[in-house]
């Protein structure tokens, strides 16, 4: 099968001014903000719109800890919204989102690259600059190649399996296999990218891409100088180009940072160099992270995903711990599938039956209650993606327990009075979704579907089963839990691989909903062709269709507790990551 | 004893491929029967949306694709002599012994199973003496004062330790000695070399967690097997010769009731030394169990082989120290 490609109709001279848009379209109360943001404020949640604890102090030792393990340190093959935002810390990718708090933090902007770079005028050729006088940490100056080489290397999935994949589809020469097993030009074999000089790169692309700045966005364009490059082992000690250098790493344990003497402030303002040393601990107990972080035995929680329940009640309970606490919707969807090939939900009213039944309030306790869990969700979408626009086709905001009479009402409709019985896969190993599938079982039962629950290793969950269409069927895996967190914070980042019938793939689906319809394919189309304001309407338009199509059920979007220990500086909620941002940590010693 | 040993030792040999052939098929083997395809694993070691030709390569990478036998075959063969081991970008030797490449991170498992190994063994083995010296004292001091207040303190406490699970009560002793009352602030792993008394004191509180759990158990069995050896004729012919108490106690009653006491300790030690999982996870201490708990959560089968196999060694030769103590303890026996 075919990678799955990016159409558009013509570039309609698509120009250099990429920039997008800083403000969010959003109107949720909480998570993010499109207010200026501001420096100095305290209290809860003063991180999603303000910079706590403002410091240019240098010294002492930044302490993380993290309840797993990265996917890799090595930038070129990490995928881990935690890692992404860490690996400021030592990386310089071509682009980045701005450092600041609020809706201001979605903005791209140049970090290796001198500029947001030009498409031509058929949309398929984009040059960017670099910096000509940023270093690698052994002073090694870095060139357009080394950012080539980072990509390239990144095309062998058989040694760096973990990050994103967007080049084999965007960019030409999509067989490419990788500068491992093409030793050719100097390791610089992929035709898909010119590099003219030391500073400049030009991307080819296979059909226009606006978007393409979001993708160079990812650390995999860091530059890897590649007689340094030791394949899989580069996690263990990748060459910074950012604040920090590694100075030991065990693997899966801890990691030890100090001061990278070859950055140069200048060339990176979003990030700094404020601690003398950073410290990482890895694979720490959750219990035992809260109550490090509480007493101040450590200073963040690098995951990102909040405290655990038992921290969540002590933290709200207490004022003064209350106060050093955010609790920002972190961008990230939870929601379940609705399988529009399995009978009988491949007929939009008997789907349209489980929106309308599904008690939200339950789905919302099942993942941690509105503090710890999310806002109630009407949309795919949530607010902090650009494009994002309230509305609520099935009641799960005015009547969040359910509609009971317009769900027989449906059901009736798709020629099903009584009910149906249906399967939902869920990952087993993940407590959450465990306990929504059991409150939509419920839900589901008082309108007569029968819910039986198929329990799944997270592992292989999306390869081999939720995410393999063939397995679905023959097991008619109707509804299928999952959640989502878009991989750039715009409607295409978002929705593509959820909603776009070119996204169906036979193992790893993300379109899990099988949905493939032509006004939402025809509006991704569509997307390519336009910038600005234009562009970021499809968004939701595409939300709205696949709600009317009813191919989500949206659950929460999910929010996080962040508890900020008040000894760190500058800490701040980062939109896109929905954590804080750690490029900019200091801490007072 | 020399020949004893040496039976022993092959004997561990063979059992070690026993269990080496059992966990490979159960890892690998019954999952192709049920009709699982070495594609289909190779899936998911390869990341997020993977084309065929992309799970084709890992799966060539890995191994997989190689029939069941082969690569059972290589894995031994890593073990005792060593392999050469492709990892997509050169050729490199694994050496003995080897078990294996990891399949999430490609890193060498043997390293990082020796890494881990001092944070168990620490564990462990500090908890061991805690256990039995605290655990055969109260239980003898319990027999000899039968019926006291001693006596059903001690068993109740006792009761107490054997029905409270690790985890809880580990928790109890952080929340009250490392958060509340900071005797032991901010409990993590330093390793012996780097500064010793740090090492000692961010143990005590897993020692004590893991010693109260066996030493409840060590006391009640010593407490049986007291009252039962002290009730024996030759305990109070010992005495009507004139042998000081201690000497009966000690030499001639706790000797002989030794015997199911070292048996399970055997046991006990050998499968701790495999992995303190829940009390490595309640400190979040990095030795062998948090590796199973990982290696388990990642699906990484080199990681669960590598780790079973350490385990399993451990159990074998802790059941064989524990055979030749029986001499030591009971001079009837002889190999």
């Amino acid at each position: 099968m075919k990678r799955r490609s990016i159409f558009a109709a013509t570039a309609a001279g698509a120009a250099a001014a990429l920039l997008i848009s800083a403000c969010s379209s959003s109107g949720s109360s909480s998570g993010t903000s499109s207010t200026t943001p501001t420096t100095g404020a305290t209290g809860f949640n003063a991180g999603i719109t303000s910079v706590v604890n403002p410091s240019s102090t240098k010294g002492g030792t930044l302490t993380f800890e993290v309840r797993g393990t990265p996917d890799s340190f090595d930038p070129g093959n990490t995928y881990y919204a935690w890692v992404l935002d860490f690996d400021h810390l030592y990386t310089m990718p071509l682009f980045g989102y701005k450092s600041c708090p609020g809706s201001c933090g979605l903005t791209l902007v140049p970090d290796l690259a001198t500029s947001m770079g030009t498409f031509s005028d058929n949309g398929l050729t984009y040059t960017v600059q670099i910096q000509p006088d940023v270093k690698f940490e052994t002073g090694v100056v870095v060139t357009s190649q080394d950012v080539k080489y980072a990509i390239e290397r990144t095309y062998d999935r058989s040694v760096l399996a973990n990050g994103p994949t967007y080049y084999q589809a965007l960019l030409t020469d999509p067989t490419y296999p990788g500068p491992y097993k093409d030793r050719s030009k100097n390791l610089m074999g992929l035709t898909a990218i010119d590099t003219p000089n030391a500073t400049t790169l030009v991307f080819h692309l296979q059909s226009p891409f606006p978007d393409l700045p979001y993708v160079l966005a990812f650390p995999n364009t860091a530059p890897v100088l590649p007689s340094a490059d030791t394949g899989t082992n580069y996690q263990l000690h990748p060459l910074s180009t950012g604040p920090y250098m590694f100075k030991s790493y065990t693997l899966n344990k801890q990691l030890v940072m100090v001061p990278n003497p070859n950055w140069n402030p200048a060339t990176d303002p979003n990030a700094k160099q404020l601690a003398s040393q950073i410290v990482v601990n890895l694979n720490v107990n959750q219990a035992d992270l809260d109550n490090n972080l509480i007493a101040g035995n450590a200073d963040i929680d690098a995951y990102g995903a909040g405290v655990g329940p038992a921290a969540q009640a002590r933290i709200l309970s207490t004022s003064s711990l209350k106060a050093d606490s955010d609790n920002p919707i972190n961008g990230f969807a939870r929601f379940v599938y609705i399988n529009t090939k399995v009978a009988p939900l491949n007929n939009l009213h008997c789907r349209e039956a489980v929106e309308y039944a599904a008690n939200k309030t339950t789905m919302q306790t099942a993942w941690g209650g509105p503090v710890a869990g999310g806002q109630i969700a009407s949309t795919i979408m949530p607010p902090n993606i650009v494009g994002y626009k309230s509305f609520d086709y099935y009641n799960a905001l005015s009547q969040p327990s359910g509609d009971v009479s317009a769900a027989k009402q449906q059901l009736a409709m798709c020629g099903q009075p009584n009910g149906f019985s249906t399967n939902m896969a869920y990952r087993d190993d993940n407590p959450q979704e465990t306990a929504e599938a059991t409150a939509l079982q419920a839900s589901l039962a008082s309108v007569g579907i029968k819910l039986t629950l198929k329990g799944f290793p997270s592992g292989p969950y999306y390869t081999n089963f939720a995410g393999d269409p063939a397995y679905v069927h023959s097991h008619d895996i109707g509804l299928a839990g999952g959640g989502w967190g878009a991989d750039w914070p715009n409607g295409y980042g978002f929705l593509d691989e959820l909603l776009n019938g070119n996204a169906i793939a036979p193992t790893g689906n993300t379109n899990i909903s099988e949905v493939n319809d032509p006004v939402i394919n025809n509006l991704f189309t569509k997307s390519n062709t336009l910038t600005g304001a234009a562009r970021t309407a499809i968004w939701s338009q595409i939300d709205e269709q696949a709600m009317k199509d009813a191919v989500i059920l949206p659950a929460v979007y999910q929010k996080v507790l962040l508890y900020r220990n008040p000894a760190v500086t500058n800490v701040y909620v980062q939109a896109y990551y929905g954590m804080y941002n750690y490029a900019v940590m200091g801490v007072n010693s | 004893m020399i020949y004893f040993i040496i039976r022993r030792l092959i004997m561990t040999v063979f059992l070690l491929l026993l269990v080496s052939m059992i966990t490979f098929a159960i890892f690998f083997l019954v999952p192709r029967l049920a009709g699982q395809t070495a594609y289909q694993l190779a899936a998911q070691y390869v990341g997020r949306n993977p084309i065929p030709s992309e799970i084709k390569a890992v799966e060539i990478k890995l191994g997989l694709n190689a029939p069941l036998y082969l690569q059972y075959g290589r894995y031994i063969k890593g073990i005792v002599a060593g392999i050469h081991y492709n990892n997509g970008t050169d050729v490199s030797y694994c050496p003995f012994p080897c078990f294996g490449y990891s399949f999430r991170n490609d890193q060498p498992v043997w390293p990082q199973l020796i890494s881990d190994a001092p944070v168990t063994l620490s564990i462990a083995l500090g908890a061991a003496v805690l256990w039995l010296i605290g655990g055969v004292s109260i239980g003898v001091l319990s027999a000899l004062r039968r019926g006291s207040i001693f006596d059903r303190l001690s068993m109740g406490i006792a009761l107490a330790g054997v029905s409270l699970p690790v985890f809880f009560t580990g928790l109890i002793a952080l929340e009250l000695f490392s958060y509340k009352w900071p005797i032991f602030p901010n409990v993590h792993y330093v390793g012996i070399t780097t500064n010793p008394l740090l090492w000692a004191r961010n143990l005590v509180l897993p020692w004590i967690t893991l010693a109260f759990l066996y030493a409840a158990l060590y006391a009640r069995l010593t407490r049986a097997g007291m009252l039962e050896t002290m009730g024996e004729d030759y305990i109070r012919t010992a005495r009507a010769k004139g042998l000081p108490e201690r000497t009966v106690v000690v030499k001639h009653g706790l000797r002989a009731a030794l015997t199911p006491i070292v048996t399970i300790f055997g046991l006990d030690l050998g499968l701790l030394l495999g992995g303190a999982i829940l009390t490595e996870t309640t400190y979040s201490m990095p030795g062998l169990g948090q590796f199973t708990i990982l290696a388990i959560q990642n699906q990484d089968l080199p990681e669960i082989m590598g780790v079973v196999m350490i385990a399993s060694f451990f159990i074998v030769i802790a059941n064989m120290v524990v055979d030749i103590l029986y001499a030591v303890v009971d001079p009837r026996v002889r190999f």
